[in-house]
């Protein structure tokens, strides 16, 4: 408890610090925004265990994924004719609510040519640019990703399989 | 020219061409979906090009603390936009293009 509010407190101070480009000369006002930030953000976020290794791994998984990403977009747009198929499907998440979910849909947008047009209770609604490309490997793997990253486990769902072999 | 100077003016150069794609797309795709792909996607990585060319200029891990930031905020503003555009054309019922 006490190790979680020491936590959080140095996060925001250096938040305050990198905002203020080093400068401590208003430390009073950031001592006391520091200490409100610590503390709107107990009541919002609850505590909870961070898996450090799941998210050092993701962070190199995410840009090499926009990196792609940005790449293959930037070369539909600028190739000429219009080289895109786009679809809207529906992708049965097994991440449980919360934190997972959103966050998913989150970087569904920021992945190779999917869009998270809606979360709609377990299912999320993905716009895909090139229907005709992988896009379904590319959610499973992000999802597994984001399990790892919140520390659950994803269980198979009936029929998951088989819409993977219809797409 | 150093070349720290030179990496700098390549990654900003990088990141312009990625912003430019970007409003190609904006321009050139038929539907509001296919328009968010191009935006939210080529600007992610333009502005992360911007930033890190500055950041091999800041003088002190403050400024690149602020950067980062910065890029982290837009991120998560262009995903939340992004994705609320998305919601409400498809509550609107606005059909996505179809070859």
């Amino acid at each position: 408890m006490i190790l979680s509010l020491v936590l959080r407190g140095s996060v925001f101070a250096l938040l305050w610090w990198a905002l203020t480009e080093g400068n401590f000369d208003a430390w009073w006002l950031g001592g006391i925004l520091v200490m409100a930030a610590t503390e709107i953000s107990r009541r919002l976020i609850p505590a909870r265990t961070w898996p450090l290794m799941g998210l050092l791994r993701f962070i190199p998984f995410f840009i090499e994924r926009s990196l792609i990403s940005c790449v293959d977009v930037a070369w539909r747009a600028l190739r000429p004719g219009l080289h895109i198929d786009p679809a809207l499907v529906r992708y049965p998440l097994r991440l449980p609510e919360g934190f997972p979910r959103i966050f998913m849909a989150n970087v569904v947008s920021l992945l190779p040519g999917t869009l998270a047009a809606e979360l709609e209770g377990s299912d999320l609604f993905v716009h895909v640019l090139d229907g005709r490309s992988n896009y379904w490997r590319e959610l499973t793997q992000l999802e597994q990703r984001v399990a790892q990253l919140s520390g659950v486990c994803l269980h198979a769902i009936p029929g998951t399989a088989s819409r993977q072999d219809g797409s | 020219m150093n070349p720290a100077d030179s990496l700098t003016i390549l990654l900003l150069m990088a990141g312009a061409f990625f912003f430019l794609a970007g409003t190609v797309g904006l321009l050139r795709f038929p539907d509001i979906f296919t328009r968010l792909h191009a935006l939210t996607k080529a600007d992610n990585l333009g502005l992360g090009l911007i930033v890190a060319g500055l950041v091999i200029q800041a003088d002190n891990w403050a400024i690149v603390g602020k950067l980062l930031m910065i890029w982290l905020l837009v991120l998560l503003a262009s995903a939340a936009a992004c994705h609320l555009i998305a919601r409400t054309a498809r509550r609107k019922k606005i059909l996505p293009w179809k070859r």
